[in-house]
């Protein structure tokens, strides 16, 4: 009989995201087991253990998640797996720290798009902020969007340093080119978005980060991405489903487009489920984090056309 | 294919209950998971991440459970978990503290079951003593029966306590429709000439109604006691009673014992289990709920 696939799901948190628990067995995992409250120090133990229960054949039916909030830990953890594999007894990791990786990757490759086919530029060319880029999803749109050479700032809702902190953290780390700034006041905001080509709004559930009065002080504005699905949107004017519809309220930026939480999720959702599923069907051990995600979002958006 | 049932299992305390685990399993969901230590404001969060990994086809496939301890805050959190929904994203959510709300329904129902069946009367009115009953199965029997036209007394050995879990039954479990009072436990002799129905759920091991006292219980019609462990809460009830004469009784009272509730709190909290999955809408259960179908369930058995 063949063994069951199972995928031991590590997270620095004291517990596991439901939408991962829910993504993994929809992906055809059979059994999950979640740990919780994991420490860095852990991971070799815990990947070795893994590693050495099975035969290298009932290994290619295991797998290992890292999941968590903190993208610093979790690529740390990522690390620590690679390390601790003794091949022949290798397993596959996946990095998706409260499904950011995933998130961000269908964000930026769905944005990256309705640049394309609405104003036939790239990435490259653009001034991009990232609202909400402190957090788990906003720092890898963040990294995603400079890796592609975008001129990327994350935006802090509070502190320029917490911006800044982020900023220099990850651009050591991957040789990104990150900008920190902060936007606590509607004129904050206003003075940021003047002159900028994207928005990427990657801030809590049911937060208006951008009200029309402020979209109005936009003047290049060109694609608008939010990954908030809870009303009220992240940016006012915004719907859900948006696929590069326009962006009205943005009176100065004509031709702006918008692409809202659900065009997001959708991209989103096939690409977290095609690399569980990449696990499993994989003939040798992948170890997954933003970058491929990156690559398999755009991959997804092309087949789409 | 269609999608694997999953049922994502809250609780306050460090560890989930084996018996929710094993009645999720049986009821029929695939997977079970555990997220343990949950604070109230982590409830919205898991809630919707939750939601939005499933299309709306699937989340019928998927459920929520809270477990814990503490009646209140598995209130609580039963509705917050509503109030994260973001329709048509939406799952099922049943709370069931420590089985608290099934097994109180399964007491609650047993004993009207007796009343209906041995004395031609309802809970209508009754006087009831919620012995013990300022813990998790007292709090929700005391509710349940006093939603069910009641006059419930709940029984601790500090007063205070006992008005404090009272008014708070009243309140928060009872929107202010209903009015449990409060005894001391010192008093019961004197509570016990009024009582039609005595619910025991103090702790296991400690004898909550004597002998002594059973027999000056000049209208006492039925004990019901949900220890399983000897000695009995109640004087004369073992575990295997099911609606049997209680000895030393002049008011020929019935006793129930934990195994016969146990049994009726099986089959509601499995058949709620399975309403999660079966409904088409999203479903919010908790003790109501189980009272009632603890009740239809003692209902086919006349």
């Amino acid at each position: 009989m063949e063994k069951r696939s199972i995928l031991h799901m590590l997270d620095p948190m004291p517990n596991n995201s439901p939408f991962d628990i829910n993504m993994a067995m929809d992906a055809g995992f059979d059994v999950l087991m979640p740990y919780s409250n994991v420490k860095l120090d852990s991971v070799n133990r815990l990947t070795q253990d893994a590693i050495f229960s099975r035969s290298p054949a009932g290994i290619k039916r295991t797998g290992l998640f890292i999941g968590g909030r903190d993208l610093e830990l979790v690529m740390d953890m990522l690390d620590a797996c690679k390390q601790a594999m003794v091949p022949p007894f290798e397993v596959s990791v996946f990095a998706d720290p409260s499904g950011a990786f995933t998130t961000a990757a269908a964000l930026v490759a769905c944005v990256e798009q309705a640049l394309k086919t609405h104003h036939g530029k790239e990435l490259k060319d653009c001034r991009v902020l990232v609202f909400g880029g402190t957090g788990p999803v906003g720092i890898a749109t963040g990294i995603i969007a400079s890796l592609a050479g975008a001129d990327t700032a994350l935006v802090d809702h509070l502190l320029l340093d917490s911006a800044l902190d982020v900023a220099k953290a990850f651009n050591r780390r991957f040789g990104c080119t990150l900008k920190g700034e902060c936007a606590r006041t509607e004129e904050d905001k206003a003075a940021l978005i003047a002159d900028v080509d994207i928005i990427f709004c990657a801030a809590k559930a049911g937060v208006q980060v951008l009200s029309s009065a402020v979209l109005k002080a936009a003047q290049h504005l060109k694609v608008v991405g939010d990954v908030n699905a809870v009303p009220p949107l992240g940016i006012e004017g915004i719907k859900r489903s948006d696929l590069g519809a326009p962006l009205v309220n943005a009176i100065n930026s004509p031709g702006a487009v918008a692409v809202g939480a659900l065009a997001v999720g959708d991209v989103k959702y096939q690409l977290q489920h095609e690399m569980l599923n990449f696990m499993l069907s994989t003939d040798k051990p992948v170890y997954l984090d933003f970058r491929e995600a990156f690559n398999k979002a755009r991959d997804i958006l092309i087949q789409k056309k | 294919m269609e999608k694997p049932f999953i049922l994502h299992m809250l609780t306050t305390a460090k560890n989930l209950s084996p018996f929710d685990v094993n009645m999720a399993l049986d009821a029929g969901w695939v997977s079970a998971l555990p997220y343990i230590n949950v604070e109230a404001s982590e409830v919205q969060g898991l809630v919707q991440d939750a939601i939005f990994s499933r299309s709306a086809k699937n989340l019928k496939r998927t459920g929520i459970f809270i477990g814990g301890r503490d009646t209140k805050q598995a209130m609580d959190m039963l509705k917050t978990a509503r109030r994260s929904m973001v329709p048509p994203f939406e799952v099922s959510v049943f709370a069931d503290p420590s089985g608290a709300f099934t097994t109180a329904a399964g007491m609650v129902a047993s004993a009207e079951h007796e009343l209906i069946t041995k004395f031609d009367t309802t809970l209508e009115g009754k006087t009831i003593l919620a012995l013990g009953g300022t813990g998790p199965v007292g709090q929700a029997a005391a509710v349940i029966a006093a939603q069910a036209g009641a006059k419930v007394i709940i029984i601790g050995r500090q007063l205070e306590k006992a008005q404090h879990v009272a008014d708070m039954c009243n309140n928060e479990f009872g929107d202010g429709k209903i009015t449990i009072l409060a005894g001391a436990d010192a008093d019961k002799a004197e509570y016990i000439k009024t009582a039609d129905v005595v619910f025991a759920t103090g702790a296991a091991g400690i004898e909550l109604l004597s002998a002594e006292l059973i027999a000056l219980a000049p209208q006492l019609k039925v004990a019901a006691d949900v220890n399983a462990v000897p000695p009995s809460g109640i004087a004369g009830v073992d575990a295997f009673h099911n609606g049997t004469p209680i000895q030393g009784s002049n008011s020929n009272a019935v006793g129930i014992g934990a195994l016969a509730i146990g049994n009726v709190k099986y089959h509601t909290q499995n058949s709620l289990l399975k309403k999660m999955i079966s409904s088409d809408k999203p479903v919010y259960l908790h003790f109501e709920h189980a009272f009632e179908v603890a009740r239809e369930y003692m209902a086919t058995r006349r």
